[in-house]
């Protein structure tokens, strides 16, 4: 069975679209090679939705602690002397997570539906079936950025 | 000049208060379909709105056909604001009444070109 899965160029280019417009270009990401099955090796958050339809997968961001907590002050706009509680990350993960996830959906056949996103303190959960198609391995500012696709059914 | 932007999401709510309150707009917020409702019944009377489409309770399309329902508001100007780029999506939400449509990503530039597009400008920019 083929398994249609978005280039990781083009996914390339959505991650850094969608960062550089509501990160900044301060500190760039910059992509690094992981060996497959490797966890983040770092405490994480996690966001993920899913995509039904013509095409069918998941689309997953995991972000380093510090990560998750500095993106979510620039999109939020608070100041580093205030403090963020799980809800202000919560949020601007899943609004990344969302932005990803339907650029990805862009990518893919449709028509098809995107859901809202889920997030998670802590690594993404998949269903037995799931496979990993695409993943996208960065550093920024040092610390882990994973975007991984997947889809349902048998490994590419 | 009023904005009433309307998204699940307080991070993209934050983001485009700042777009809108830089352009002299005053702003309200709504967190889905229905806040946004409440909010123009309580009396807001925005001269845009900027809407997200996936979102809980009501979606952005459901608000625009409520808007259009509803005679006193059916002038309002809508703009939708979204990560839903399939052509029949856009096609659908411009046919129920949305009179732009921008994708996510945006930069704050695209925001101002379709606010002026549709003969929005502030008539003061704050300091």
């Amino acid at each position: 069975m083929s398994v249609i899965a978005p280039e990781l160029t083009d996914l390339q280019a959505v991650v850094e679209e969608v960062w550089s417009t509501f990160v900044g270009y301060e500190h760039p990401l910059c992509v690094r090679q992981v060996p497959a099955g490797t966890p983040l090796d770092s405490g994480v958050w996690s966001g993920a939705v899913s995509v039904t339809g013509e095409w069918q997968g998941a689309v997953t961001v995991e972000l380093a602690d510090d990560v998750a907590v500095a993106i979510s002050r620039v999109m939020l706009d608070v100041d580093p002397s205030e403090s963020l509680n799980d809800d202000d990350v919560a949020d601007a993960v899943g609004e990344l997570v969302n932005m990803i996830g339907g650029n990805v959906k862009s990518l893919m056949p449709g028509p098809s539906a995107l859901s809202l996103p889920a997030v998670a303190a802590g690594r993404a959960v998949f269903p037995s079936d799931a496979h990993e198609v695409a993943r996208l391995d960065l550093l920024w500012t040092n610390q882990p950025v994973r975007i991984t696709v997947h889809t349902p059914g048998s490994p590419r | 000049m009023r904005a009433l932007i309307i998204d699940d999401s307080r991070a993209m709510r934050s983001i485009l208060r700042r777009i809108v309150n830089g352009l002299g707009f005053e702003s309200a917020e709504a967190g889905d379909g229905q806040q946004a409702l409440d909010v123009l019944e309580s009396g807001f009377n925005p001269d845009i709105c900027l809407i997200d489409w996936n979102m809980p309770v009501m979606d952005g399309y459901t608000f625009i056909t409520k808007v259009r329902d509803n005679p006193e508001w059916r002038s309002m100007t809508l703009m939708m604001v979204t990560t839903e780029s399939e052509q029949k999506q856009i096609v659908r939400a411009l046919a129920a009444g949305a009179h732009e449509y921008v994708i996510k990503p945006f930069t704050p530039d695209a925001i101002a070109d379709k606010l002026e597009l549709l003969g929005l400008r502030a008539t003061e920019v704050p300091a």
